[in-house]
């Protein structure tokens, strides 16, 4: 699996130029389709347009007090309506008479002053585009409102993320190494009487210590069931994977799945591994990652920009022997960046004709996750978090596969 | 404090089953036959089972569906670990990435092509186009208002599972004030938190936003996540987990280092304002009343709500200076939790900021912190 070293990333982001290449792409795709002003309230959606970061809370709470943007075709600085205090690198992005008071988009008056607030940016008669659509706006009859159903914006997002510029993966690489430098305490941890709950402690004291500005899951540490069939019943009778963290204490010789991710300068990492508890792993356990990594390496020799997502999952398929080695209800892959899964998808059940459409394009990350499951003896499952490039890819991480 | 908790259980039945009745005896007033719901804090509401914590707000998806007529519940979880037995396999819908797949679901849960009044607590444009198709002759309708007049009033389970999370909050909360000092950034004083949290045994906060140094030139900005933390300095405490569901939060403000005779008026200003917006926390209140308090004490309304209700996440009522003909419309009554507010800023010497989660009670309001937010 050895690949070239990370080259086309710079050591330190130029976040002003970030911000300013973001809003170019946006405002191209919104010109292209005609689209005056964009409203998004969903929260990656928000940090992705205004720069605006902010740690996010419970979705109970996040519902609530949602910041909202609104991205207008012939202004390069979008406007952002916020609750939360944001912080201070937001005066580095957004000009002050763009940052205003919270908007309250789930109550009718909230829309009635938001509606106002719109009409002093907006022509009447202007496209508007939104990405999530509450009741209280659908119930707003204004001028501004007047489409039954309106743009989807989020797809409008959606088409501008997907590949990553310099400062944006030089972002992501740091969100990424906190992510790893947090990890390597925690494996350091595990041990037989050791809980669930206590390596998300140590994962979490770490994470804040070394810069994140949240958590984004509650940390996975599940400890798998040799054979399939002594873990919980399914939808698919395939694995249950991920399930919850509880004070559960490890056993020696457990096997654990780590799945995990934080959120650093508006960016998600993730992380995933396989871990044993207080052994190293046996014959049968090598030769679970042995195959795991055959598999990998199938898939890495495919992937390149101008590649399908169908060539990947023929790849893995291939090198597991004919059967698809990952979970049915998951992927073999997929992209990451403001949010922790988002397209390209690979192996999805959004099926195999939408994996033979999808081409890889060089500066988008891809994470990959196949698995081998083994039963009767558990199974290995990693991660590896890639840069797609022109003539293949880029490890974005060098994090080991101890104890293997 | 709870027990050690080493299985995913469900939500204990009683509480399901009262919450459950309140949102079908919703249903039935707004004459909504099928209920589709995106949000978590609704979805556990309904069918009281964990799933996976995830921070930040998602688009509407259906995550769960209550038919009235049979109070059937459906639910996307592909395992069913956590699930109530009430709720059996065939009503268990897989992870999808396919909105056709979510299609199919809809389309066959049982009344589907034939229901008049279909609600949802949410939409995207996507999924507006796609609800037809899958409720061929249903008008679609709000179901976020039936949701939240359900779980503005606590049940006596819900309130006892608050005062559990309350006591966690307030503990992993007394941590992170331990650890204040001269040097130590927010971020620090987070992890602190964050660590004191999990390590009793509950590894999701409502809150990411733990510890900010309140600012001397403006009331309501802060500064870099990073900056150290000076002698003098108020420091903000926003402490909020999340329990088997449910929300408990503190709100509390440190000085740094010996308090300035000038800070020690500010807490008094503030002790001041808080007992008067105690006071109000009785039934029949009208949430304009808060506003009134903070006017009384002289003191300047901040821009973020002064009442909330607490339960499965934020819920009604809501007293916010940017919605005041919804304030003025509104009410307290008995069996309401409240995250009551009081704010206090100074120039020149920064806030003095306090939140406790406040029972309404018949007989007047009941504080459900045990650690006293007062400062005098």
């Amino acid at each position: 699996m050895a690949a070239a070293p990370l080259s086309r990333i710079p050591a330190t982001p130029d976040i002003g130029r970030m911000h300013r290449e973001r809003a170019e792409r946006v405002r191209a795709i919104m010109r292209e389709q005609g689209i005056d002003a964009l409203v998004l309230l969903g929260n990656t959606n928000v940090v992705y347009t205004t720069g605006a970061i902010w740690p996010f809370a419970d979705s109970g709470r996040g519902n609530f007090e949602q910041p909202v943007a609104v991205v207008l075709a012939d202004d390069e600085s979008p406007h952002l309506f916020t609750p939360v205090r944001p912080d201070d690198r937001l005066r580095d992005v957004l000009p002050s008479d763009h940052v205003h008071g919270p908007a309250y988009l789930d109550f009718d008056e909230g829309v009635g002053v938001f509606a106002d607030q719109l009409a002093e940016l907006l022509p009447s008669g202007a496209v508007i585009a939104f990405d999530e659509w509450t009741h209280a706006l659908r119930r707003e009859h204004t001028i501004l409102f007047a489409s039954d159903t309106p743009v989807d914006g989020g797809r409008v997002i959606s088409r501008a993320k997907a590949v990553k510029t310099a400062d944006e993966l030089a972002c992501m690489r740091a969100g990424l190494r906190i992510t790893e430098q947090a990890i390597a305490g925690v494996q350091a941890r595990v041990a037989p009487g050791v809980r669930q709950t206590d390596l998300t402690a140590t994962f979490l004291r770490a994470i804040f210590d070394a810069g994140a500005d949240a958590n984004i899951l509650d940390p996975i540490w599940q400890v798998m069931p040799l054979r399939m069939s002594d873990g919980p019943w399914t939808t698919t009778g395939d694995l249950a994977c991920p399930l919850l963290s509880t004070e559960r204490e490890l056993v020696e010789g457990d096997v654990l799945w780590v799945d995990t991710g934080i959120s650093y300068a508006g960016f998600h990492s993730d992380f995933g591994r396989t871990w044993i508890v207080g052994r190293d792993p046996d014959a049968r356990q090598r030769a679970q990652f042995e195959k795991w990594q055959s598999i990998m390496d199938a898939v890495l020799d495919v992937t390149r920009a101008g590649a399908t997502a169908a060539d990947l999952t023929a790849a893995a398929i291939d090198a597991a022997g004919g059967v698809k080695p990952w979970m049915p209800h998951f992927y073999l892959g997929h992209g990451l960046g403001i949010d922790s899964a988002e397209m390209p998808y690979v192996g999805s059940d959004i099926g195999e004709a939408f994996d033979a459409s999808l081409v890889l394009a060089a500066g988008m990350v891809l994470v990959l996750e196949p698995i081998v499951w083994d039963d009767g003896a558990a199974g290995y499952r990693s991660e590896e978090v890639l840069l797609i490039t022109a003539d293949g890819w880029e490890p974005m991480t060098d994090y080991p596969y101890d104890p293997f | 404090v709870p027990v050690t908790v080493t299985d995913v259980l469900p939500d204990d039945e009683a509480l399901r089953r009262a919450r459950r009745e309140r949102v079908l005896a919703e249903m039935e007033a707004d004459d909504v036959d099928i209920l589709i719901i995106g949000r978590e804090a609704n979805a556990r509401y309904i069918a009281g089972a964990p799933r996976l914590w995830i921070a930040g707000s998602r688009p509407f998806g259906p995550g769960c569906v209550l038919v009235r007529a049979t109070g059937a519940i459906h639910l996307i979880s592909t395992w069913d670990e956590g699930i109530p037995d009430d709720i059996p396999h065939d009503h268990l819908h897989g992870i999808t990435f396919n909105a056709m797949n979510v299609l199919q679901m809809l389309h066959d849960i049982e009344g589907a092509s034939s229901a008049p009044r279909v609600a949802t607590d949410g939409l995207t444009p996507g999924s507006a186009q796609l609800l037809p198709k899958a409720f061929p002759v249903a008008e679609i309708v709000d179901g976020e208002q039936l949701m939240r007049r359900a779980r503005r009033i606590k049940t006596p389970e819900e309130i006892d599972a608050i005062r559990t999370s309350v006591r966690l909050a307030e503990a992993a909360l007394e941590s992170a004030e331990s650890a204040l000092r001269a040097g130590q950034t927010e971020r620090q004083l987070t992890a602190v938190f964050m660590e004191a949290m999990a390590s009793a045994g509950v590894t999701t906060p409502t809150t990411q936003d733990v510890a900010w140094i309140t600012s001397r030139e403006h009331p309501w900005r802060r500064s870099s996540r990073d900056t150290p933390v000076a002698a003098g300095d108020l420091v903000a405490f926003d402490a909020g987990v999340i329990n088997s569901g449910y929300v408990g939060e503190v709100g509390r403000t440190r000085a740094v280092g010996e308090e300035a005779a000038a800070t020690k008026r500010l807490f008094a200003r503030w002790d001041e304002l808080w007992d008067r917006l105690l006071e109000m926390c009785r039934p029949g209140t009208p949430l304009t009343a808060f506003f009134d308090a903070y006017d009384a004490a002289g003191v300047p309304l901040p821009p973020t709500p002064v009442v909330r209700g607490l339960g499965l996440g934020y819920d009604l009522p809501l007293a916010t200076p940017a919605l005041p003909r919804s304030a003025a419309e509104d009410r307290l009554e008995a069996g309401m939790v409240l995250a009551l507010t009081a704010y206090a800023w100074q120039e020149g010497l920064g806030a003095a900021y306090g939140q406790d989660p406040v029972l309404v009670t018949a007989s007047g309001p009941e504080l459900l912190s045990t650690i006293s937010s007062r400062n005098c």
